[in-house]
């Protein structure tokens, strides 16, 4: 009787732990082969068929369609380049220049990948539309309050910024120099 | 003595909930873009029964707004549109021009989550894309005809019946949205029977 008893408790125990460990495991990552370059994270396995089940599993979940590895190749920060998480109480700039690509986007997302509310209905610039300086560089601004310029706006809250090369010749193989990719730098904070 | 002892007693029963519980964490890990009620396929399935479908067969996905968001994640500097496939009703073959001016990027999603085929208007053959979706068989009887497949096409095997195509068009300004969604309009979606053999 008492090994029936303890089969049932492993049953039950084995069962609450795996589940925990499940849990667990799909809200810490997404995946194996994340590709980081400064503050920016991509995961390039997941726009192919060699994607992890992982990975497979967190992206069910949360419902995302990821871009192609033929398309292009996103990159996200949840960090500023000193390390620090991107909080929108604070004012950023992010600047300098972006790898090689035939498009580029840098969109604004709440933690969870929903678009932020603003007056000026912007959630992303294109490298087509954004205003440059003498020599191609640029500077955006994001925080909460309005600025003139390249203003990406944000809720007071922590925010996710995503960069995304579309038909890039970035070399995957080889790591990335982080030189290339844009600079997040927090100005002050509210 | 009598420590070790019961030690040894529960050693087997603790390695038995180790195992049972890796199992259910391998089960539920490799299960869950099967079970996940609100994977992308769900959302898309969703958003294209309340969409405008073009004549041309492809759903064109509402503009996403801060609290009405098809997929999280999403390139908001795109016009979007879903065309879902169900190989079990013939082959799809999707059709689109490219202009090279503005960026279309299509990509081939299996309805549980991986990404079969993904290409850009760059990879276009003589100005057109060209795809031919098809299980294993339908593909090798398409590729066994005598009749001479078009040479832009390009034949590839899904590894799911059901799935969907996600058709993004850049708008490189907010005011180039229209145009964009005009070339998602030109783009085509249709079933095509299987040959007879």
């Amino acid at each position: 009787m008492t090994n029936y008893l303890r089969a049932f408790v492993v049953m039950i125990a084995g069962l609450l732990l795996g589940f925990a460990m499940t849990a667990v495991s799909l809200g810490l990552g997404r995946g194996f082969g994340a590709l980081h370059v400064g503050p920016w994270t991509a995961w390039p396995r997941h726009g192919g068929a060699e994607i992890d089940p992982y990975a497979r599993a967190v992206l069910a979940r949360s419902g995302e369609a990821p871009l192609g590895r033929d398309q292009g190749l996103a990159f996200f920060a949840h960090a500023d380049s000193s390390g620090a998480p991107l909080d929108g109480r604070c004012d950023y700039r992010v600047f300098d220049t972006t790898p090689a690509a035939r498009f580029w986007t840098l969109g604004a997302t709440s933690v969870a990948g929903r678009l932020i509310d603003n007056p000026a209905d912007r959630h992303a610039f294109t490298s087509s539309e954004i205003a440059r300086r003498e020599g191609g560089a640029f500077e955006i601004d994001i925080g909460a309050q309005a600025r003139p310029g390249n203003w990406l706006p944000v809720s007071k809250e922590p925010f996710v910024l995503a960069l995304r090369l579309y038909d890039t010749p970035l070399d995957l193989e080889s790591a990335p120099d982080p030189q290339t990719f844009p600079k997040i730098v927090k100005l002050h904070c509210a | 003595m009598k420590i070790s002892r019961d030690y040894l007693d529960w050693l087997p029963w603790a390695l038995a909930t180790v195992c049972v519980a890796g199992s259910v964490h391998i089960v539920s890990v490799l299960l869950m873009p099967d079970v996940a009620p609100r994977n992308a396929y769900a959302r898309l399935l969703a958003a294209a029964q309340n969409a405008e479908t073009t004549t041309n067969g492809v759903a064109l996905l509402p503009r996403a707004a801060p609290g009405a968001e098809v997929t999280p994640f999403e390139d908001s500097a795109f016009v979007e549109g879903v065309c879902l496939f169900d190989l079990s009703k013939g082959l799809m073959r999707v059709r689109a021009d490219a202009d090279l001016e503005d960026l279309l990027a299509l990509s081939f999603h299996a309805r549980t989550g991986r990404i079969f085929h993904s290409a850009t208007d760059r990879s276009a053959i003589k100005g057109k894309i060209d795809v031919l979706i098809g299980d294993a068989r339908q593909i090798e009887a398409v590729e066994g005809e005598d009749e001479e497949a078009p040479p832009s096409q390009v034949h590839v095997t899904a590894p799911s019946m059901r799935g969907f195509v996600l058709l993004r068009s850049l708008a490189k300004r907010a005011s180039d949205r229209d145009r964009a969604e005009q070339r998602l309009r030109s783009v085509s979606c249709e079933t095509v029977a299987e040959p007879e053999s």
